[in-house]
């Protein structure tokens, strides 16, 4: 009846499970496996180019970690890393996809000029006008979005992101017309007057970003880890029929986390323009909204972890500037390493969700 | 008889569960076998296996005596293994031939889809199914969708048809014409493995039964004419269950009132037809009837999540048009949907968020800006010791929870405060006995509590077991309505009677 024949067999062979569930340990454990992979492929990379270990392990380690003005630079580095990643967790976490983080960043950028270029306030607030400015101005470009998305379905990801061109143009416009730098009628703005600049904290390069940051990440922790508003957010990200079934406010819920996103992108905007820049420019939000989205990503959409995977994000930004200085490595390699790194740990996802067996057939 | 599907010691595990300890199984040409166990009992984690879905740790499948290796489903149909799983694995907006073709075309599409077509009628024909090849499989009901498994399996060549529960989508009627064509198809020298937990159907069409519970087999292949019902049911559950019965109280005011209700589903075709309600406070309502009926529709206009085309809703003496779901249970109506990981649960956050998520705004666990996360976890280890859920603790995320102890979960939550009005929509849909007694027992305990229960349900000995009041619901209207103790053979008449 079968035309298949088989006889007697034994066969073992890997199958593929999903877990029910995952101890701490192994998740962590899978994590540092998969960035020790990563930086292994990298280590191989460099060596192939003729970068020796022992220089390998000082820039990587020495330098950036244990050196005062390594350290520094890093925490430079992330800080409009930390409120990029959690604008993005921000609206990751309820499926607001925000792909608009750069838009509003250039928004936010735009109102802490205004500020500066029309003297709004007296000095000793003129950096919290800016700031609030940076804010509110994105919060305006993401509530578009957002009051599309829960009033008539449309797509965020296409709204936001086209929204990035719209405010990207916009700020050439201005740059190259009204807003053009007097002085050397170069394309960027006016440069920000002392008061406008936010100061130095007296540690190598570090400027007060860094408490823009943190206040970020106090809210933001606050607000999904402890208010009543974060609890019924996760409801609406993990399972939004469900939220809407108990009387959740859904439309609220998304479009105040978008909004929220916005402001955040907005305060990253600022932090550039305010603290590095010191004057409008065209280049300052450039992939930003990307690291944004892989920092929300590898982070879970949480608010401490984020704040991790920014740092070591800064970290891997700094290593790769300085090889490229020290050891003219092309930027492609850089760019390379960066990848390789995040890819890894991004694939070791695999590994926390199913677990590899051996399985046995016609065993009795 | 040769023997035609066979198990000998087999082992399955997920993660820490077993699924099956030494199971074993063997079926004869020729014969219509069922598989009877209750819920979990490891029947259809069992069949997985010979389907090719589920390798299993260890053991030895054997085909006709020979042992084979059935590495996946391709490797199931070249054995002759066919299965119909409880949820159809048919595309929705793909025609029946298309989906035929998907799995079973050779060649060509073009070519494929007119050999197929061919099949289909020459099947059709030979069999007495009337399917037509072109028809978009959501345009079909569930029976004819289940006709198409069939058909689909047949194409591939199956002389060994495992089908997973197929009655349990179906009015009684069609499941006598089903389990009539299988007993045809095993006198054709096919084998048939029938999964089933109904006790009637092994009786009047299995040639041989074996039972498992709680993933080992328990008696294998004795012929049902050697049993008894009493006899089965003891192999099965493993202990005598009992049903009680409520006797008739007079009612109390009407919370609930739902007068000339009209709906139409999302195909357009009308779901709730003219239908009326009326609850009162501390009775529970029984609205039996087979699924597909316009439960679902009733169930989600009651929650605020589905739109009526018109009628009256008086919830707690406030008329509603289309209100939103937070009015609703503003006005303490709470729910146990069906589906408890779609509308009843967050199954990746805590059983800690899931148990508070509707009572955050009364203001006992914090304020809007300030959560008190110890409030919430006292409640909640305190809703796990009165609820007995086991295997959680407040922190265990609720996907992890077994049904019964997710349903004690959501009761918990939705019987916490005062309830007017439950909604319990299928509550105890695949829970084993001992959960069912617990969600009962909770069920009739609220209404003692004043509180209004309508209970939604296919099972009519559910609905016996704990209604005061008897409602049957077909195709979308009520067509008859009983004090309990009612007839039960005039209810299961009335339910599957054409309206």
């Amino acid at each position: 009846m079968i035309s298949i024949s088989l006889n007697f067999i034994r066969r073992r062979r890997l199958t593929i499970e999903v877990r029910q569930r995952i101890s701490l340990g192994l998740h962590v454990s899978i994590l540092l496996g998969a960035l020790f992979f990563g930086i292994g492929v990298c280590i191989a990379i460099l060596l192939g180019r003729g970068v020796e270990l022992s220089s390998i392990y000082e820039e990587f380690i020495v330098f950036t970690f244990f050196d005062s003005a390594g350290i520094s630079s890093v925490i430079v580095e992330s800080i409009p890393l930390v409120l990029v990643g959690l604008a993005a967790a921000v609206a990751f976490r309820v499926n607001f996809w925000n792909i608009g983080i750069e838009g509003q960043m250039f928004m936010g950028a735009i109102g802490a000029s205004v500020v500066a270029l029309f003297d709004i306030g007296p000095e000793i607030l003129r950096l919290p006008i800016m700031f609030i400015f940076a804010a509110i101005f994105g919060i305006f470009w993401a509530s578009g979005p957002a009051i599309l998305k829960v009033r008539l379905n449309v797509n965020e990801v296409i709204s936001t992101l086209l929204l990035n061109y719209i405010a990207y143009y916009f700020v050439l416009n201005q740059l190259f017309g009204p807003w053009k730098d007097p002085r050397d009628k170069f394309p960027h703005g006016e440069q920000y007057d002392i008061a406008e600049r936010l100061p130095a904290i007296g540690w190598e390069q570090v400027h007060y970003g860094v408490a823009v940051a943190a206040f970020s990440f106090i809210v933001v922790w606050w607000i999904i880890e402890r208010s009543r508003f974060g609890i019924s957010s996760r409801f609406v990200g993990v399972n939004p029929k469900m939220a809407l079934a108990v009387g959740l406010p859904v439309s609220t819920i998304v479009a105040g986390s978008a909004m929220a996103s916005g402001s955040i992108a907005g305060a990253a905007g600022f932090v550039i323009a305010a603290a590095t820049e010191y004057r409008l420019t065209f280049t300052m939000a450039a992939g930003y909204g990307f690291s944004g989205i892989v920092i929300a990503f590898l982070a879970g959409n949480r608010p401490i972890t984020t704040v991790i995977v920014a740092f070591l994000m800064g970290s891997l930004f700094v290593a790769g500037e300085s090889m490229k200085v020290f050891y003219s490595l092309p930027d492609a390699l850089v760019g390379l390493i960066q990848a390789i790194i995040v890819l890894s740990v991004t694939a070791s996802e695999f590994f926390v969700r199913y677990r590899l067996r051996l399985a046995s057939f016609g065993d009795t | 008889m040769r023997k035609a599907l066979e198990f000998q010691g087999v082992h399955k595990s997920f993660g820490q569960n077993s699924a099956l300890v030494d199971a074993f199984f063997s079926a004869h040409w020729g014969e219509v076998h069922a598989l009877l166990g209750e819920n979990g009992a490891g029947k259809s984690t069992l069949m997985n296996i010979a389907s090719g879905l589920y390798a299993p740790d260890k053991g030895l499948v054997k085909i006709s005596d020979k042992p084979v290796i059935i590495d996946g489903p391709q490797a199931a149909n070249d054995f002759g293994v066919g299965m119909i799983h409880q949820h159809f694995k048919l595309v929705e907006n793909m025609t029946v031939l298309e989906n035929i073709v998907l799995a079973h075309g050779q060649g060509g599409w073009r070519k494929s889809l007119q050999r197929v077509r061919k099949q289909i009628s020459d099947i059709s024909n030979e069999i007495g199914f009337d399917i037509d090849p072109d028809a978009q499989v959501n345009t079909l009901s569930v029976s004819e969708q289940q006709r198409t498994e069939i058909i689909k399996v047949l194409i591939g060549g199956a002389k060994i048809l495992i089908l997973d529960e197929p009655t349990a989508v179906l009015t009684d009627e069609e499941s006598t014409g089903l389990l009539d064509q299988l007993q045809i198809f095993a006198e054709q020298g096919k084998c048939i493995i029938l999964i089933t937990h109904k006790l009637r159907e092994v009786f009047s069409h299995a040639n041989r039964v074996t039972v498992m519970r709680g993933g080992k087999t328990i008696d294998s292949g004795q012929s049902p004419k050697n049993l008894t019902p009493e006899k089965l049911s003891k192999l099965m559950v493993g202990e005598p269950t009992e049903i009680s019965r409520i006797s008739y109280s007079p009612p109390k005011e009407t919370v609930l009132e739902l007068n000339g209700i009209f709906s139409k589903r999302d195909n357009g075709h009308t779901a709730l037809d003219n239908f009326n309600l009326k609850l009162n406070a501390g009775q529970v309502y029984g609205l039996a009837g087979v699924g597909g009926n316009g439960q679902t529709e009733l169930a989600e206009i009651l929650m605020g999540v589905r739109s009526m085309n018109s009628g009256e809703f008086i919830l707690s003496g406030t008329p509603l048009t289309n209100p939103s779901p937070s009015r609703v249970r503003a006005l303490g109506l709470t729910c146990v949907p069906a589906e408890r990981y779609i509308y009843g649960l967050a199954g990746d956050l805590s059983v800690m968020d899931n148990c508070v998520i509707t009572h955050l705004k009364s203001g006992q666990f914090g304020t809007f800006f300030w959560t008190n996360r110890r409030a919430i976890n006292k409640e909640t280890k305190q809703a796990i010791i009165d609820s007995e859920i086991h295997g959680a603790e407040p922190s265990t995320r609720a996907r992890l929870l077994s049904g019964g102890n997710a349903q004690k979960l959501v009761l918990a939550r939705e019987l916490a405060g005062s309830a007017t009005v439950l909604l319990a929509h299928s509550p105890t849909r695949g829970l084993d006995v001992r959960a069912c007694t617990a969600v009962h027992e909770a069920l009739r305990k609220s209404a003692s509590n004043g509180t209004a229960v309508l209970l939604l349900s296919e099972d009519l000995d559910e609905i016996f077991a704990i209604s005061d009041q008897i409602g049957v619901i077909n195709n979308g209207r009520l067509v008859g309505e009983f004090n309990s103790p009612a007839d039960r053979s005039k209810i299961g008449h009335l339910m599957v009677s054409h309206h």
